[in-house]
């Protein structure tokens, strides 16, 4: 059966919308395995950077480097773990709107549908906002200042390109869930057509799941 | 029937927030040897990850090839880290 018969025939019962039964999938959608398979292609991206960054620290002789006075090079600041803690528990908060929008798509619910997706894109936003203050400094110094400068060093690269990448997908992420809360008011997944929101919510979780490794791996393993 | 269990999310939520409270003082309280800091870290990570695909994104509730065709490559590059790991202890060992 295509996807619009199985639209349509959700439509036809006015509850949350099903698909037809496969042997091996389910009743998952075409959307979501779609999803799922561009997810383990993303995940194989990141599992790439990690393993170079892990293979680099851990061959190693020096991973953060100490002042170098002849080429004018401070010494390289250390990550703030308690910051970063903040913002690793901004995306949980995300991911459990996230979950709400979800639940709220398959009741019907489309006021709430789209408060929950704002509030989600909220998250994402207050993150990246986080993120460039521990870049570059909105309140007080950023790394760069204070001598973590992309190619210096090994430590200093790989931090740019993993959270910089993943920065990528939170940026990503906003967006789609703006496009997304835009739809929803606009009553495109009322009658609980939440497929959509669930696809959505693949690649929000996604991010933050990848989030939870890059946390544990870049930040909190001790040098 | 679409998957949808409130009480679980918050459950979930609670787990994560309080897995990643326990990171935090792990990677910071001093006169952990390294080993145990590390591996630790490491479970907790991959245990709340765990929690967001298998809660969050409904993984639990799909079918077992579904579940299959995710978990399986992904099992693949932890394990080339853990034969690195290993070789590189084997060639430090005395």
């Amino acid at each position: 059966m295509s996807v619009a018969a199985a639209t349509h025939h959700a439509d036809a019962h006015h509850g949350p919308e099903e698909y037809p039964k496969d042997e091996y999938f389910g009743t998952a959608s075409i959307g979501k395995i779609g999803m799922w398979i561009f997810l383990l292609s993303d995940a194989l991206s990141f599992a790439g950077l990690l393993l170079a960054y892990g293979i680099m620290r851990g061959s190693a002789a020096v991973w953060r480097h100490p002042a170098a006075p002849e080429l004018g090079w401070p010494a390289e600041p250390s990550l703030g773990i308690n910051f970063t803690a903040g913002l690793t528990f901004l995306l949980i908060c995300s991911s459990v709107t996230m979950v709400l929008a979800h639940a709220a798509a398959v009741e019907g619910k489309r006021k709430e549908l789209v408060r929950y997706l704002l509030l989600t894109m909220l998250g994402g936003i207050l993150f990246l906002v986080g993120q460039y203050q521990e870049y570059f400094g909105l309140w007080s110094h950023g790394l760069t200042m204070e001598g973590l400068v992309f190619g210096h060093s090994g430590y200093a690269t790989t931090f740019f390109i993993i959270t910089g990448f993943h920065g990528l997908h939170v940026f990503t992420g906003v967006c789609y869930l703006g496009i997304m809360a835009i739809r929803s008011a606009m009553g495109k997944y009322d009658g609980g057509k939440h497929n959509s929101i669930e696809v959505l919510g693949l690649f929000w979780h996604f991010v933050d799941l990848i989030w939870i490794l890059v946390f544990t791996l870049v930040y909190l393993i001790p040098v | 029937m679409a998957h949808v269990n409130r009480k679980e999310y918050w459950k979930i939520f609670v787990v994560l927030a309080v897995l990643t409270i326990i990171e935090v003082a792990v990677a910071q309280i001093p006169g952990i040897a390294k080993g145990l800091v590390v591996s630790a870290l490491i479970l907790l990570a991959v245990v709340k990850a765990a929690c967001v695909a298998l809660f969050y994104m409904h993984l639990k509730y799909e079918t077992r090839v579904l579940r299959l065709t995710v978990a399986l490559p992904l099992a693949v590059p932890p394990i080339y880290a853990l034969v690195l790991v290993s070789e590189a202890a084997w060639r430090l060992l005395p």
